[in-house]
């Protein structure tokens, strides 16, 4: 075994020894037990669905409107994935993972790690992938546990879900690598940890801006294309109507003749109005556009947490999973407009279909490249800094 | 093969903070330390003794360095593979067990796991820590972690051993085991270089020592080399009323009285006297104490003589070797003021 094998078994050992030693890392670890335990206590049959062995009859909730393994991967990715592992394992994670750099600047052992034969930059880039040790080791544990209660409870043996590992793991280095910036600069855990927490605050704002904007454009989109159909009929109509019109009275026009806009309002007094909305909307869609164009910019540069974990819904979801999903809504299927005031009712499954359309399109280089790009931004800081200090 | 361990020329190091003037640390360090021996570095605070072991240990990167360490250029980091180190304030991880400590850093250093747990179990048993090997470093004693630290020093098989302050917090037990592990690494052979406080036990165990004061190497040499020429005689009189000047009466015609500061020239005038004799021999009478800067044993002579004719009782004569404690006191301290040095290796701290 080389010197470099070595030492990078022997720092994965400790990391997982001061894992181990702390209390929170076995506390989160039966926290992800239990969420699985009360995971597998729940399922779904052809009346509702069953908590142990009580049956909760829920019309819109049942074995003839989603399938078992689904309902399971859906209780996976949006509870297990989506709440458990992305905020509550995570904000753990990063409580257990915040003393790794203060404590190897601060606390006697960096004089005795430097006089060894290891660069700085190895043993910096190793110590901070023995920070991801704490997640790779919780979301493992997590995604075997789920994969089997799905396998016995659902009866569906799902490999997809271990995508969960690398994509938790990922999302989770991109704040690691920001923590481990602000571990170097104060040399504290606690503000390191506070800072990070702020960092992952103002990420999500610009994510919760970012989904707002796409949502509002959208349905602006949505809205112009519904009222350009609408409007392209209704005057198709206003025509037909006013050379009807013209006909009884006396003047004998030809089928093709193209009347205009104020021969159309004498038959339609609604066109103008639906007209000026289009025209309105339209003026929307294109001032939103910037400002999309602007966060879209801002996420580039930026680690894409949210979409990060997004990712696994385009991972373990089928297109007919989602197709399943979709048509789960209450019946609002579709978009109206009103005839009068021009009024257009966006449908929240089309709204829904559009976003996610919107998200999916990004590329997976897009998203992890770009964030990937940010963590290798912060460990330059980081290791340089680590690189040149005197301890 | 170099028959030095260790070969430093002009090491500086100044310490550089944003918008303030660079502190120095070390202001151009000559030293050699030849291979299989003590080499002591002593100095008072603030003279840069931990900061050049820390520039030996790539810990601290200096502003000037040429030499080497082990024949490689100091910095070269394979080499640090055939070095082993105790830092002076090292902290080793709570959760660890002792055994568990010095395996860690033997394969931080590259040793082999065979030979890590072999070598492990000797080195605990060497620094008298075999009870406690399977118990947890938060549940140590200072003194035991401290020979935890010497026992991960030496893991690695090393040919170079540096030990900052390896007695810090261990009881007088503890010291002399230590030093009894320093002289066995020295009989394998191998060179040790200690950064150490407390003079008596780096005198007990040094072949070489230098002093460091103000960033600069103020001497350096075996210690008979360093007190060459400083043998001095040592005459007490009986302890009583009037012995001191007793002594000074018995001082030959023409000795001169040393000027000294104003609070020491009166504790001169309570206790004693400072001065050269005739010949420029210096002189120094501490209540019933003259002490002659010279073994010539034809100076004492006549004084012995007066002392009895005055009717003073002799208690002892005896020619004295200055102790490190002795040089390190000349090496810090102002011969004109008497002043020793304020800590710090900026210039003007206290000379």
């Amino acid at each position: 075994m080389s010197t470099m094998l070595r030492q990078t078994t022997a720092m994965l050992v400790d990391a997982y020894r001061e894992l181990a030693a702390g209390k929170l890392f076995w506390v989160t670890m039966l926290l992800s037990l239990l969420c699985v335990g009360a995971f597998a206590m729940v399922g779904i049959n052809e009346t509702g669905m069953t908590v142990l062995w009580y049956t909760i009859p829920i019309d819109v909730f049942n074995t003839s409107v989603i399938s078992e393994p689904l309902f399971y991967k859906m209780i996976f990715l949006n509870l297990g994935i989506g709440i458990w592992l992305t905020w509550v394992a995570t904000v753990l994670a990063l409580v257990s993972t915040s003393g790794i750099f203060p404590s190897l600047l601060t606390g006697g052992q960096i004089e005795t790690m430097l006089s060894k034969p290891i660069s700085r930059w190895r043993l910096f880039l190793t110590k901070f992938g023995t920070g991801l040790v704490f997640v790779a080791l919780q979301v493992t544990v997590f995604c075997v546990a789920s994969v089997l209660v799905i396998g016995f409870r659902g009866g569906s043996w799902m490999p997809e879900i271990f995508i969960s590992i690398p994509i938790v793991l990922a999302f989770f280095s991109f704040l690691f690598s920001i923590m481990t910036v602000f571990g170097m600069l104060t040399r504290s855990t606690i503000a390191s940890l506070l800072l990070t927490i702020l960092v992952w605050f103002v990420l999500f704002l610009v994510n919760i801006t970012d989904n707002i904007l796409v949502q509002q454009h959208e349905g602006m989109k949505i809205q112009v294309t519904k009222l350009e159909e609408r409007l392209e009929l209704a005057d198709e109509n206003a025509r037909v109507m006013y050379i009807a019109t013209q006909r009884r009275e006396g003047n004998d026009l030809p089928d093709d003749y193209p009347a205009t806009d104020d021969e159309k309002y004498t038959v339609n007094v609604f066109l103008p109005s639906l007209r000026d909305r289009l025209e309105n909307r339209k003026d929307m869609v294109e001032s939103l556009a910037p400002w999309r164009r602007g966060i879209y910019f801002a996420k580039t540069v930026l680690p894409k947490t949210s979409e990060t974990i997004g990712l696994l819904g385009r991972y373990a979801m089928s297109k007919e999973d989602l197709d399943t999903l979709m048509e789960m809504g209450d019946g609002r299927g579709k978009t109206t407009v009103n005839e009068e005031t021009g009024e257009v009712n966006v449908a929240p499954q089309e709204l829904s279909k559009a976003s996610a359309e919107v998200f999916n399109n990004r590329s997976v280089a897009w998203v992890l490249g770009t964030s990937f790009g940010f963590e290798a931004v912060m460990l330059l800081i980081a290791g340089t800094m680590f690189a040149r200090r005197d301890f | 093969m170099s028959d030095l361990a260790i070969d430093l020329t002009g090491v500086s190091k100044n310490y550089t903070r944003r918008f303030k003037k660079p502190t120095p640390a070390l202001r151009g360090v000559d030293m050699r330390v030849h291979r299989g021996e003590v080499f002591g570095l002593l100095g008072p605070n603030g003279a840069g003794k931990s900061t050049l072991v820390k520039i030996l240990m790539t810990v601290i990167r200096p502003t000037q360095c040429k030499g080497s360490i082990l024949g490689q250029r100091v910095g070269h980091k394979p080499t640090l593979a055939k070095v082993g180190y105790l830092p002076e304030h090292h902290s080793f991880p709570g959760y660890l067990t002792g055994a568990q400590v010095i395996d860690f850093f033997g394969a931080m250093t590259g040793v082999p796991r065979r030979e890590r747990k072999q070598r492990a179990g000797e080195l605990l048993e060497l620094v008298g820590m075999s009870e406690w090997s399977k118990r947890k470093l938060r549940s140590y004693s200072k003194g035991m972690r401290q020979r935890v630290g010497i026992a991960q020093a030496l893991i690695n098989d090393p040919d170079l051993v540096l030990l900052d302050e390896p007695t810090d917090g261990v009881d007088p037990v503890g010291r002399r085991d230590i030093r009894k592990v320093i002289e066995r690494i020295k009989d394998e052979g191998r060179t040790v270089f200690i950064n150490s406080h407390l003079l008596t036990e780096l005198e007990a165990v040094s072949d070489r020592v230098a002093i460091l004061v103000k960033g600069i190497v103020a001497q350096q040499g075996t210690i008979d080399e360093l007190t060459e020429g400083q043998l001095r005689y040592e005459l007490i009189v009986g302890d009583s009323e009037g012995a001191g000047s007793l002594l000074q009466r018995a001082l030959p015609e023409g000795s001169r009285q040393l000027a000294l500061p104003e609070g020491e020239s009166q504790l001169a005038k309570r206790i004693g006297f400072k001065g050269l004799l005739p010949t420029g021999e210096s002189i120094e009478v501490a209540k019933n104490t003259l002490t002659i800067g010279s073994d010539d044993p034809k100076l004492i002579q006549p004084i012995i003589d007066r002392v009895r004719a005055e009717g003073g009782v002799i208690t002892s004569v005896r020619n004295v070797r200055p102790s490190l404690e002795d040089l390190f006191m000349q090496a810090v301290t102002d011969p004109t003021t008497g002043e020793t040095l304020k800590p710090g290796a900026e210039e003007g701290g206290g000379r």
